[in-house]
């Protein structure tokens, strides 16, 4: 479904992406690991269309979409639920989850906005509250949901748990894993490596801006390597 | 005593309306593109020419004229917008600033050029006065107050109950995130351009039958339009709305019961204050951005 081959991403000259290639299949939640500063961000902002990469080529269903313009990626069934959370903050939560579905507009989407809710509860409380005004985790559910509203045939999240409460990065693990079961392909970048590699069927470990290990859930979790860096071993 | 009062009161808000019309076109262009657009107030006058123009050679009637001039001037704004910023959009700021110095002169030039120095008054033939207990209501200043009304009402639906008002907000509170919705930021720049300009014409018509069109009024607009900002928050609609109408009624107040010539330092003084008191603007929560 997303093919990612020997993509480069610089800043001002400067490149922190060498050359990753990376393959999300259809109906996979594949996760991307790796510490602070890997270049992890960058590569969904490449795939996002929010910057674009100097070299390599992005294929997402058959498509080139190497250096599209961010509104068409989304338009295609991308949607991102970004590192720290981006509200629109002056919004009511109903209205951030309204504008997920932008690209619906034409759609009914009150059916979207039943599920999302079910999914989670809190979300139906505070929807005339303002989003700038909820709690981190609070404000995570509402970057998932709205991430979900698009309907997207890829769904990609950039450390949803970062600086959340333990106990709602629980919640959000039993989310992931609805959201998979739903049949959504996911791509998964998390510094939470042992619940990423509890949710996830295969993972990649990018660092330093190179891919230095890939393999299924399972041999990324015994792989002493990982162990090690990642899983406190 | 109480008569003077309303009487103010009714005087500044209709100057107040007209300086909220000018303010909700350059606060929502500056909170989608961060650019202090100072031709705003030559667009508002180019209006006031082109429907003094439709009135006088064709004989249609103010509303008809007014409605085709703020047509003409939406696309222009439009064509501002992509000749003149879109192209220094991911450009340091300055250069925003001085095209928009720039296109202040050349819009100030060229109504010059085609519409000539002199000053015109547009004709409306709304002569008639009413007086309601002594406070005296002319008819044409009833139907400014009324025009203005309808227009902010009306925009403030279009921005709060449209896909595309919810896509200008959007982009005005997070840009990327917008974008990763989908949004176009392109075509909402360009929205925003041709809803303001069209906001402009509509108040450039409006000052123009009531006091007049003429060369150097556009720069009195901008100026009242930025203090405006300033009272009311930068990027505020609601900010642009409460400020534009306590500008005009605190000027009002200040030349009938202080002296005229302090009028034009009012605003100064309210900007000063605001900024004093509560800088991010009367309708701005401190934690906003
Ligand atoms: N906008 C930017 N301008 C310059 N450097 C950046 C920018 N964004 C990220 N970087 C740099 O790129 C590298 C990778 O960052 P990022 O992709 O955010 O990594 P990760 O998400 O894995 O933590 C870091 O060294 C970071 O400093
Ligand atoms: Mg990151």
């Amino acid at each position: 479904m997303l093919t990612v081959t020997n993509l480069r991403i610089a800043y001002g000259g400067a490149e922190v992406v060498h050359g990753v290639s990376l393959e999300v299949g259809e109906g996979e939640c594949v996760a991307l690991i790796g510490p602070n500063g890997a270049g992890k961000s960058s590569l969904l902002k490449a795939v996002c269309g929010l910057i674009k990469p100097t070299a390599g080529n992005i294929v997402f269903e058959g498509a080139d979409i190497t250096g599209m313009a961010g509104h068409e990626v989304a338009r295609r069934g991308i949607a991102m639920c970004p590192e720290g959370r981006q509200m629109f903050p002056e919004m009511t939560v109903m209205e951030n989850l309204r504008l997920g579905a932008y690209r619906r507009r034409k759609e009914d989407i009150s059916a979207e906005i039943e599920e999302v809710m079910t999914l989670f509860p809190r979300l139906r409380e505070r929807a005339s509250q303002m989003a700038g005004t909820l709690s981190g985790g609070e404000q995570e559910m509402v970057a998932i949901s709205r991430a979900l509203m698009a309907k997207p045939q890829l769904c990609i999240f950039d450390e949803p748990s970062l600086g959340i409460a333990p106990k709602v990065v629980d919640e959000i693990e039993d989310t992931l894993v609805k959201i998979k079961a739903l049949g959504v392909t996911v791509l998964l970048v998390e510094q939470a490596v042992s619940m990423a590699l509890r949710v996830a069927d295969r993972a990649y470990v990018l660092e330093a801006g190179e891919v230095v290990a890939a393999g299924t859930s399972a041999e990324m979790s015994s792989d002493p390597r990982v162990q090690r860096a990642y899983l406190g071993a | 005593m109480l008569v003077d009062l309303i009487q103010q009161l009714f005087n500044g808000l209709v100057i107040g309306s007209i300086y909220t019309l000018v303010a909700l076109g350059l606060t929502i262009i500056f909170g989608i593109l961060g650019i202090a657009h100072f031709a705003h107030g030559s667009v508002a006058m180019f209006g006031g020419y082109l429907t003094f123009f439709f009135i006088q050679q064709f004989g249609i009637g103010l509303f008809p004229a007014m409605a085709v001039a703020m047509a003409v001037g939406a696309l222009l704004g439009v064509v501002l917008e992509r000749v003149a910023y879109h192209p220094v959009r991911n450009a340091p700021p300055i250069n925003a600033f001085i095209i928009a110095l720039g296109l202040t002169l050349i819009i100030e030039k060229a109504n010059l050029l085609v519409f000539g120095v002199d000053q015109v008054i547009i004709p409306t033939g709304f002569d008639r006065v009413f007086n309601i207990g002594g406070v005296t209501l002319p008819e044409l200043r009833v139907y400014i107050l009324g025009i203005a009304a309808f227009l902010v009402v009306a925009m403030t639906i279009l921005i709060n109950r449209t896909w595309m008002g919810m896509a200008v907000r959007a982009v005005a509170q997070n840009r990327p995130a917008a974008i990763l919705m989908g949004i176009n930021v392109n075509t909402v720049s360009m929205f925003v351009f041709g809803l303001s300009s069209a906001l402009g014409v509509a108040a450039g018509v409006l000052v123009g039958a009531l006091f007049a069109v003429a060369p150097g009024v556009s720069g009195g607009l901008v100026v009242k339009g930025f203090a405006v900002l300033i009272l009311g928050g930068l990027g505020s609609i609601p900010g642009a709305i409460i400020g534009g109408l306590v500008l005009g009624v605190s000027e009002a107040f200040a030349s009938a019961f202080v002296s005229s010539a302090y009028k034009d330092v009012i605003a100064f003084l309210l900007m000063i204050g605001v900024l004093l008191i509560k800088p991010e603007g009367l309708m701005r929560r401190r934690s906003n951005r």
